[in-house]
């Protein structure tokens, strides 16, 4: 169970709060969507669960275990992260990969993290990839390298910002569909950022919307209504039920 | 087959390592035979078995290999130097001078040959003397001290503000230039002689080497290469920003600390007893990661190599072109490296 209790973060000591005391709440399996205008503090929240930046109080707890009071080799097994901007270094994919399990290994690599490294590449089915350069890939493998970096220290939680920012459709779908995988075959845990409304209700289980360092609604996904969306974003939608999916639609400036 | 990746590439490093090492060895029994001295291959074979006449012995035993140990220690030094600071900086522009070491001994090496005559001692306004006053070592060590200030200011004022490789680098320029600006007045008010002493311990020069300078060189190398190989991995991580290697379980904070110290410790061992010695931790390390990319695994004892080879190529120039003296290392390395340095990053070889 992950959990996050009255989280309140600033930047500079007497400088204006970016987190006003937030909370959520995820199950096992279970995939959050953050939901937010840029600037509500979703990177932000990131970077507190992260261990990048310290919060100034409340809890972030996983199973009840204290993680910004973590150092961050142990803080690495429990979540792993895949960044927004996606930078590589010239390794292979497999090499990338094992950059992932330095929190197990620590400076030597042994036989174990071999095998685990190659568990990873096949079930991410990274097999035809695993000797290339990683800067020879296209937008969506490397994503899927970050993925797979992320994974390879077998984390219960993986938060991703803004997976699919910068890839076209096809990528768009094969990164959403990793992900879901990942939450149901596996049982982890995923907290996300997320822009497109829709690719939200078709990934998520839960909805969190961050306004001005608050979550101001924690839906299940099919609970979304128009009105939640314009308090958040303020635009304008219709949503409508095709099969049971949501479909949101429209998007005009409230004047 | 992916399986066996870690196992064909760890061949693969071990063939071009020893290829290098072959490499470096060939080249230091040709530097070996070439000289200024006109001296024949049979009579350096001859002194190399004992057997040869007493002034060859001096030039073989006391200034070619001494010298030749220098440039493979110094060349590899430096070059590692240059290689870990581009890593922890994320910077390809970093250098073993990025934190102004080089000014900060520059102005060290100035203080101690302009205000004190090159030993603490005045020994009157006599070009020789600079060189024989009461302890060899002194403006090496003056050179050396203020390398060690300056190292411990900006890496103190970083540890106050922020660990950032952007922040890092300006305040290596902003000290580096007062060092500069120092040596500047310093020369101001310096004598004709003082002056020439002074410039002429700029030039690097690989001829001030003896076999102590070499034992406290090597074993400073290899003490950072021992150091920087074990956290390979780390370097591989940091590659991927401070985000990412944070969230992989690395303290970046301390790692850039740690890094940043030892390497510009290094190079202030190597330039206080030589001289400043350019551009070799920017091209080696750059040559290496454009033929074998970034996994330092192989880039730190390649890089060293390759910086021990090309310092090697530059002293073996330098003294065939010298015409009897040779001429500032310091000069060649950047005068022949530049060119195959363009060629190297204009190529089409594997991006990095």
């Amino acid at each position: 169970m992950f959990e996050i209790k009255n989280l309140v973060f600033r930047y500079k000591k007497k400088g204006n709060d970016i987190l006003k005391g937030v909370n959520l709440k995820l199950k096992p399996g279970e995939i959050g969507i953050l939901l937010g205008e840029n600037g509500a503090g979703k990177t932000t929240l990131f970077k507190n669960i992260l261990g990048i930046e310290k919060p100034v109080s409340g809890e972030i707890l996983f199973d009840e275990k204290e993680m910004s009071k973590l150092k961050e080799v142990e803080r690495a097994k429990y979540i792993g992260y895949v960044p927004q901007n996606i930078r590589y270094g010239a390794l292979s994919v497999y090499d990338t990969i094992m950059t992932g399990r330095i929190s197990c290994f620590g400076y030597r690599v042994s036989e174990n993290d071999h095998k685990k490294v190659c568990e990873v590449i096949k079930k991410m089915r990274l097999e035809k990839l695993a000797a290339k350069n990683v800067n020879e890939l296209s937008g969506g493998e490397r994503q899927k390298i970050a993925i797979a970096r992320a994974m390879a220290a077998e984390p219960e939680m993986l938060i991703f910002d803004e997976p699919t920012g910068n890839l076209d459709i096809a990528n768009e779908q094969l990164i959403l569909k990793e992900a879901k995988k990942l939450a149901k075959e596996l049982n982890i845990t995923i907290l996300t950022s997320l822009h497109d409304l829709n690719q939200a209700t078709f990934l998520g289980d839960r909805l969190f919307f961050l306004k001005e360092g608050k979550i101001i609604y924690d839906v299940k996904k099919d609970e979304i209504t128009p009105d939640m969306i314009k308090e958040t974003f303020n635009i304008k939608v219709r949503i409508i039920d095709i099969d049971g999916e949501k479909l949101i639609i429209g998007g005009e400036n409230e004047k | 087959m992916y399986e066996n990746i870690y196992k064909q590439n760890r061949n693969r490093n071990i063939t071009v390592i020893t290829f290098v090492v072959l490499a470096v060895i060939f080249l230091a029994i040709v530097s070996l035979f070439t000289g200024s001295s006109n001296m024949t291959v049979k009579d350096v074979t001859d002194t190399l078995i004992f057997k040869g006449d007493a002034i060859n012995g001096r030039i073989i035993w006391n200034i070619r290999i001494p010298r030749i140990m220098a440039a493979i220690v110094a060349g590899a030094g430096l070059s590692l130097s240059g290689l870990i600071m581009q890593t922890v900086l994320n910077n390809p522009m970093a250098s073993p001078s990025t934190l102004g070491v080089s000014n900060a001994a520059v102005f060290g090496a100035n203080l101690s040959i302009i205000a004190f005559a090159g030993g603490f001692l005045n020994v009157g306004n006599n070009l020789s003397n600079y060189q024989t006053s009461a302890n060899p070592y002194a403006t090496s060590l003056v050179a050396f001290a203020f390398c060690v200030f300056s190292i411990f200011l900006i890496l103190g004022l970083c540890r106050i503000r922020a660990f950032l490789p952007g922040i890092v680098v300006l305040a290596g320029i902003a000290i580096g230039s007062i060092w500069t600006a120092a040596t500047t007045v310093l020369q101001f008010f310096a004598t004709d002689v003082g002056i020439s002493a002074a410039v002429i311990w700029n030039f690097g020069d690989l001829g001030r080497a003896t076999y102590k300078v070499d034992l406290i060189m090597s074993l400073v190398v290899v003490i950072a290469i021992i150091v920087f190989s074990f956290l390979s991995w780390k370097y591989n991580a940091v590659l991927s920003g401070d985000q990412v290697a944070k969230s992989v379980g690395i303290n970046v904070n301390r790692l850039r600390f740690l890094s940043m110290l030892l390497a510009s410790l290094l190079t202030a061992v190597c330039v206080s007893f030589l001289g400043i010695i350019g551009f070799i931790g920017i091209i080696a390390p750059h040559i290496t990661k454009k033929i074998f990319g970034q996994d330092h695994r192989i880039t730190i004892p390649v890089s060293a190599l390759t910086g021990s080879l090309i310092l090697l190529l530059s002293d073996t120039f330098s003294r065939t072109l010298g015409n009897g003296s040779a001429l500032p290392v310091g000069a060649i390395t950047s005068l022949l490296g530049a060119p195959f340095f363009l060629f190297i990053i204009f190529s089409k070889r594997r991006d990095y």
